[in-house]
């Protein structure tokens, strides 16, 4: 009942917390699952090929021997009690085509029920001209038809007894296990796929080879196995040598016999040739004196022809001189003849001349006596016009004189009138002198009259007046008077005056009558000036007319004069014309009695050549006859001496075809010695055949499977161990913590009476059950997940099989075992302290941690810096010192992890490139045959100048380095040119180069040297098959990531050996864009060529063999991202489980949201940036850890870690962090604020 | 100067699964500005839950809350956070100080997020802990951090300032040391003072006096005579 309790108890306390049981259980199921999973993969994928090989029952042994086998060899084996089955077969190499490609195939016969084939479509082969086809060759189906090619080697046409097969079926063949056909020295060199066919398909005597299987079962790659192998292997390479051994003195036997028969037929053969031969000589003389004489008639007829011919040339000489004369004759002749013509006409012209200037002088003499009449009545009309002219001259001066008169007149006629201008002006002055001083008479006697009137008027008044003083009034009648008087006096005198204006008047008259005169007078006077003027005028005009003619008559006199001079000219010039005239009709005259006589003369000449003419052709004609004569008599001789060369030239082929027939026979007897001794020699050499028992570990897929499945074998030792420290931390924390939380309780419990035990249980039930179902559960997920995800990469290399989950009750057993005794044993570890306490000092309250001073407040410069919520950070950080270091181990562990998972892919992906383009730089090695020391044979010479376009001879050998522990075979280089730089770049894995060894000195690779622990500066032993040692001195250690070589020097050979290393490989280099398949297959073809070896094709086979650890790197890598995960998310979740209160009074006090999470979280990143720097340092060291635990023979991996995978790490970890955060955000969000203070805690 | 602080007919309603706890109904009352108030009430009568929800750390059900004009109840979260942050302060039973912060960076550590806030270092002093501000809470004994929370909480320069069983962790003399500081602050600065206990006496030095029961207000009452906290004894 109390335990009931107690159980029901932690069930509640698993449901009420079920994210920190979770953390346990995840990551206990991750660390079982991937350590389960990786350690069941390499038994489960041995598993799987062991069933497949069990079901088709995988040789044990395939022997060769280099003349094959018998039919009673196999019967001899396989009566063997310990053989379960022996079985012969035959293959060959055979070169294809179907659908219109090549193929390279290698055929051989079913070996039934020894390596067993699993068929995939179709059935069997039946007959001779069916076969099962390779399943993997996509482009070939069930009903395809081969066809073998004409290009085969001759000797595996003749093995042959059907040229064409039909594809019956396809299949896997157990031999194959993986995609790995091998290599051939026919086609491109590779195997494209296997053919197996009827046995009648062969037309051969004996087996190729034996495959045996033992009458056992035991498990691949098993001790069990190896150790039974071992204990046969002496065994039976004596047997097969022995077997050979029979088979071979057998054959010796039989070739002895038939060359004695041989020998016997030559000989007589010989002795029937020479005969025949004989015959053939003599007649051939025969003809060769009949010849003779031939040639000797046919000299002399030559002899004749030649002293004709000089004749005939003499003649023919004398001919042409004649025809140059001729010729000659003729040409002067027309020369002649064409002067004269010339002649002719000169002088017509002449003639024509002459009469013409007759004619001329004709014109000009009538001419002359018309300008004379001219001239005549030229100066008898000027004699005429000088009389007019003189009679004008005179009249002009008559009316000049006219002229003057009438002037003198004129001027007269003007003076008068200006004098009686003159009077009348003075008469006028005299007039207005009177007239104004009548006028102002008239005036002043006007101003007295009124003066007077106005005096009568006032007298008139002051008499009027009756009070005048009578005294007065006398003055004034006085007065009155006197006015009186005055008046009658004026009027007088106006009647003076009025007479004066009538005389005024009068006068007036008179003075206009004399200036009317005037005028008239004028104008008469400007009219006699008027007639004057246009008389002038007239006259002037009278000269001018005068002076023109005056001037006519001079040019007139001056024409006349220039006339008469021309005429005296034209005169003269016509007598001396007359006189050359004359002259000319002289000259003429003469000329034409010349022309007369050149005429004869010609004609003459004309005549002469004629006659000569007739006489040469009469000569010529006579030499053509002669000379046809001549031209037959050769023609007759031609004949003759073709007739006899006709008869040479059979002598001739008779003579050829006898020595033919000699050489022939020589050479037939010498062939047929040359092949008796051949035989001899072949027989001679005919060596104890070798043979050669090779066991599995000689098949591809055999061995590469072994060495694939131990990869995998070789991680899961290490990565586990992370998972299970990592999962041991976080069960650790998340216990502590739950103690912790339950201090209380536990000190209830105790006070109740429960013993350490029972309370103990609790937390132990509670860890335990929680690491159980994580062990299940992972165990469950890893064992299946893991082997089928590698062999599902696997299966880009190998033949799909179909994988068995293999339960291993001990791997499960102790994964749970493990996994219990980590959870309980910290579990424990962690409550025991609790437990030695008291119940009371349990039940009080823990106190609070006690702030503290971080060492960074001692460094003000620093501290000041930092803000204030920085220092709270960075001293809360500080202060759980115990989580800080979990948080940093656990995210530099999942960091580390992953820089591992990432570097291992670096470090795998890039050997096979860094080997084969940085290394060795060679495009292939050709494997040779000939054993030759001093230098190669002219025809590889010259094949490799057509293929490579530059290549080093190398002598290539096993030796095996002798150590104290052990004996391990070596792959031996010694170069034997002086360039090597073309062909591969010997450095150390620091880069720095490295020279060729000398004599004495050795280069090893660094694989060598780490597993065998050989440095620079070391003495080490190689020795080889026939147990020849060399001693030499490691110079340097070179880097090399395929197989294991030792560079030596040839002169370390010459010195210690006593003989030069023989050249029995080349490095090529091919010109660029050749196809290296063809340049191959080229190669290949030559017989000193065993085999090619494409470096490039090697690097892409490595590649892909390798590629299969790329599914391994990408679970590693998921798996350190859970675990970082799961690390992250279970510290964070303690932190903020631990600080409940602190973050709620934050979150009181009115921090925001963000706020808050930055309170907590920027520990977070701080402690994850702090983890990732130490993960990536740590990765660096567990990357190096793990590569050299990585132990794939053959092959060393370059340790590397690229940039890229740092910073990819950096960021995936810096991602789970943020991911997490981002969780616990929400997280903070929901914290209750008032319940989390209320508790005590 | 009623109603600075006011609840209408509040009612609080705490589901957990199937269960309905009403934890408050129709809980009405009002303090006024200035005034020092103690709401008393046996455990487990919803002191706290009024606490909490006039101190913005938890809504209602029902009814409205206000505090100086402003719906409390009417808030979103951010806005309550943003209440919390510059118009309240808490002192708590169990001080709640950040155990890795000295007296002072955890007064700084409030008054370094308000709008106004007053010296850490003057604060402190006037609670009397000039000479232990460097000091960690673990270095202090219980009356000195419930004074550093105090300050902590007047560092704010708040409009209320709340208190959940301030001497509830505190002997006798100490807690009478606090409530007297708490009096002396509200009579000085003039500031709100809420004050909730189980402990009726302290009721004598409030100037109002709500006492809760069963959830729900039993009663409201001004304080006629308000006994110094020096002469209380319980």
């Amino acid at each position: 009942m109390r335990r009931n309790m107690l159980h029901r108890e932690v069930r509640r306390e698993i449901r009420a917390t079920f994210g920190r049981f979770f953390a346990i259980m995840a990551i206990t199921a991750l660390g079982v699952g991937f350590f389960c999973g990786v350690r069941i993969t390499t038994p489960a994928m041995v598993h799987t090929a062991n069933s497949f090989w069990q079901e088709h029952q995988l040789y044990d042994y395939r022997l060769i021997s280099t003349l094959g086998w018998e039919a009673q060899d196999v019967q001899a084996l396989a009566g063997r009690p310990e053989v379960r089955e022996a079985v012969g077969s035959v293959s060959a190499d055979l070169l294809c085509t179907a659908n219109e490609r090549e193929y390279t195939l290698r055929a051989m016969t079913l070996t039934l029920p020894v390596n067993g084939v699993r068929m995939i479509e179709g059935r069997m082969p039946e007959n001779a001209s069916e076969c099962l086809a390779d399943a993997s060759m996509d482009s070939i189906a069930v009903g395809d038809v081969l066809t073998v090619s004409e290009s085969n080697k001759e000797g595996t046409l003749d093995m042959l007894t059907q040229r064409a097969l039909t594809v019956v079926g396809t299949c896997d063949s157990s031999l194959y296990l993986n995609f790995e056909r091998g290599t051939t020295s026919i086609g491109n060199g590779s195997v494209s796929g296997f053919l197996y066919v009827d046995d009648a398909l062969f037309d051969t005597d004996y087996f190729t080879e034996i495959y045996v299987r033992f009458d056992h079962d035991d498990v691949i790659y098993s001790q069990a196995y190896k150790d039974l192998m071992a204990s046969k292997d002496a065994q039976w390479e004596a047997l097969a040598q022995e077997r050979a051994d029979a088979r071979y003195a057998r054959i010796v036997e039989d070739a002895e016999a038939e060359l004695l028969d041989a020998r016997k037929e030559l000989a007589d053969k010989r002795a029937e040739g020479e005969e025949e031969l004989e015959d053939a000589r003599q007649k051939l003389d025969d003809a060769r004196q009949e010849l003779s004489d031939a040639e000797r008639e046919i000299l002399d007829g030559e002899a004749e022809l030649a002293d004709a011919k000089t004749e005939l040339d003499e003649n023919g000489e004398k001919l042409e001189d004649a025809k140059a004369q001729l010729a000659d004759g003729r040409v002067k002749l027309d020369e002649s003849k064409a002067q004269l013509s010339d002649a002719r006409a000169e002088l017509d012209e002449a003639k024509a001349q002459i009469d013409e200037n007759e004619q001329k002088l004709e014109d000009a003499r009538a001419q002359l006596g018309e300008a004379k009449a001219q001239l005549d009545a030229g100066n008898a009309e000027l004699e005429k016009s000088r009389t007019q002219l003189d009679g004008a001259k005179a009249q002009l001066r008559d009316s000049k004189a006219q002229l003057d008169t009438a002037d003198a007149q004129l001027s007269e006629n003007e003076a008068q009138l200006a004098d009686g201008q003159a009077q009348l002006l003075a008469g006028q002055r005299e007039w207005e002198a009177a007239n104004e001083s009548v006028q102002s008479q008239q005036s002043a006697l006007a101003a007295q009259k009124e003066t007077l009137v106005q005096q009568q008027a006032g007298l008139a008044a002051q008499l009027a007046d009756p009070a005048l003083p009578a005294q007065q009034r006398a003055a004034l009648e006085a007065a009155a008077a006197q006015v009186t008087a005055g008046l009658t006096q004026i009027a007088q005198g106006e009647v003076q005056l009025e007479a004066a204006g009538q005389t005024l008047t009068v006068k007036r008259g008179e003075l206009a009558a004399a200036a009317q005169t005037l005028e008239t007078g004028r104008a008469a006077l400007s009219q006699g000036r008027a007639e004057y003027e246009a008389g002038l005028a007239r006259y002037a005009e009278g000269l001018a007319q005068y002076e023109q003619g005056e001037a006519a008559y001079a040019q007139g006199r001056a024409q006349l004069d220039a006339a008469q001079e021309a005429y005296a000219q034209g005169l003269a010039e016509y007598e001396s014309g007359a006189a050359q005239l004359a002259g000319g009709r002289a000259a003429y005259e003469a000329g034409e009695a010349q022309y007369a006589d050149g005429l004869a003369q010609y004609e003459a000449g004309e005549a002469e050549y004629e006659k000569s003419l007739d006489a040469y052709e009469d000569g010529r004609a006579q030499y053509e006859e002669g000379l046809a004569a001549y031209e037959e008599a050769v023609t007759a001789l031609a004949d003759g001496r073709a007739e006899y060369e006709d008869g040479l030239a059979e002598y001739e082929d008779g003579l050829a075809e006898y020595e033919d027939g000699r050489a022939e026979f020589d050479e037939k007897i010498q062939d047929a010695e040359e092949k008796l001794s051949d035989a001899q020699d072949e027989l001679d050499d005919l060596e104890v055949p070798d043979t050669y028992v090779l066991d599995r570990s000689a098949n591809i897929g055999y061995a590469c499977f072994e060495s694939d499945s131990q990869i995998v074998e070789q991680v899961a030792r290490v990565f586990p161990i992370f998972f299970i420290l990592v999962a041991a931390l976080v069960c650790m924390t998340t216990m502590s913590r739950m103690v912790e939380e339950q201090r209380t309780q536990i000190g209830v419990l105790k006070a109740l009476g429960y013993g350490d035990g029972a309370v103990m249980g609790r937390f132990l039930v509670y860890a335990g059950s929680a690491a159980c179902a994580g062990c299940v559960f992972g165990y469950a997920v890893g064992t299946v997940l893991f082997p089928q995800v590698i062999w599902m990469s696997y299966e880009l290399m190998y033949i799909t099989l179909p994988m068995p989950y293999l339960f291993d009750p001990v791997l499960a057993g102790g994964a749970l075992v493990l996994s219990l005794l980590c959870s309980l044993g910290i579990t424990w570890l962690t409550c025991r302290v609790e437990l030695t306490r008291t119940a009371a000092a349990l039940m009080r309250p823990k106190a609070p941690k006690a702030g503290k001073r971080v060492f960074l407040e001692y460094l003000p410069f620093l501290w000041n810096r930092l803000k204030f919520l920085h220092k709270v950070s960075v001293r809360n950080m500080l202060r759980y010192k115990g989580r800080f270091f979990m948080m940093v181990i656990g995210i530099s562990g999942a960091a580390a992890l992953l820089v591992t998972g990432f570097g291992l892919k670096d470090s795998v992906a890039g050997f096979a490139q860094v080997q084969y383009e940085e290394i060795l730089t060679a495009d292939a090695s050709a494997a040779l045959s000939a054993q030759e020391s001093e230098g190669l044979s002219p025809e590889l010479e010259s094949v490799l100048g057509q293929t490579a376009s530059e290549y080093l001879p190398m002598h290539e050998g096993s030796w095996d380095l002798v150590t104290q522990t052990q004996v391990k075979g070596m792959d031996i280089e010694v170069a034997l040119g002086e360039n090597i730089a073309p062909f591969m770049h010997l450095r150390t894995l620091r880069g720095e180069p490295l020279s060729l060894p000398g004599d004495g000195e050795a280069l090893v690779s660094n694989s060598v040297s780490e597993r065998f622990g050989v440095h620079t500066g070391d003495t080490i032993t190689l020795r080889d098959e026939t147990m020849r040692e060399l001693h030499v001195t490691v110079t340097g250690v070179f880097e090399n990531h395929v197989y294991n070589y030792v560079y030596l020097a040839p002169e370390t050979f010459e010195h210690q050996l006593g003989e030069m290393p023989e050249c029995n490989a080349v490095f090529l280099n091919f010109p660029e864009d050749t196809d290296i398949y063809k340049a191959q297959a080229a190669l290949s073809a030559l017989d000193e060529v065993t085999n090619v070896l494409l470096f490039d094709e090697l690097k892409v086979r490595l590649g892909n063999m390798m590629s299969s650890l790329n599914y391994i790197v990408a679970l590693v890598i998921g798996c350190a991202a859970g675990l970082a995960f799961i690390v992250l998310y279970n510290l964070t979740n303690i932190n903020i489980t631990e600080r409940i209160r602190e973050i709620a009074t934050i979150k009181v006090l009115g921090f925001f949201r963000r706020e808050t999470s930055a309170y907590v979280l920027r520990e977070n990143i701080a402690l994850t940036a702090i983890g990732t720097a130490v993960g990536l340092l740590l990765g660096i060291l567990l990357h190096r850890f793990v590569m050299q635990q990585i132990v794939v023979d053959l092959v060393s991996f370059r340790i590397r870690v690229e940039p890229l995978s740092f910073l990819i790490s950096a960021v995936l970890t810096f991602s789970f962090s943020l991911l997490v955060n981002a969780v616990m955000g929400i997280r903070l969000e929901r914290i209750n604020m008032a319940e989390s203070l209320k508790s005590v805690d | 100067m009623e109603g600075y602080v006011e609840f209408k007919n509040v009612r609080k309603v705490y589901r957990t699964g199937e269960v309905e706890i009403e934890a408050l109904r129709d809980v009405s009352f009002q303090i006024g500005k200035g005034e020092f108030c103690v709401i008393v009430g046996a455990s487990g009568a919803g002191k706290t839950t009024i606490l909490n929800i006039l101190g913005g750390m938890d809504t209602l059900t029902g009814g409205s809350a206000w505090l100086d004009g402003t719906e409390i109840s009417s808030f979103n979260k951010r806005q309550l956070t943003a209440y919390r942050r510059y118009d309240v302060g808490f002192v708590f039973q169990f001080y709640n100080l950040v155990q890795n912060l000295t007296a002072l960076e955890n007064v700084e550590l409030a008054a370094q997020i308000c709008k106004d806030p007053l010296d850490a270092a003057t604060v402190l002093e006037k609670v009397g802990l000039s000479e232990r501000m460097k000091n960690f809470p673990a270095q202090l004994s219980g009356g000195e951090q419930q004074r550093v929370a105090i300050a902590r909480a007047l560092a704010k320069n708040p409009k209320l300032l709340l208190c959940d069983e301030p001497t509830g962790a505190l002997d006798y003399q100490t807690g009478k040391a606090v409530l007297a500081l708490l009096q002396d602050t509200c009579r000085r600065s003039g500031m709100t003072v809420v004050v909730i206990t189980h402990n009726s006496a302290l009721s004598a030095m409030a100037d109002r006096i709500i006492t809760v029961r069963s959830g729900t207000v039993e009663s409201e009452r001004k304080n006629d005579r308000i006994t110094d906290v020096a002469d209380i004894e319980w």
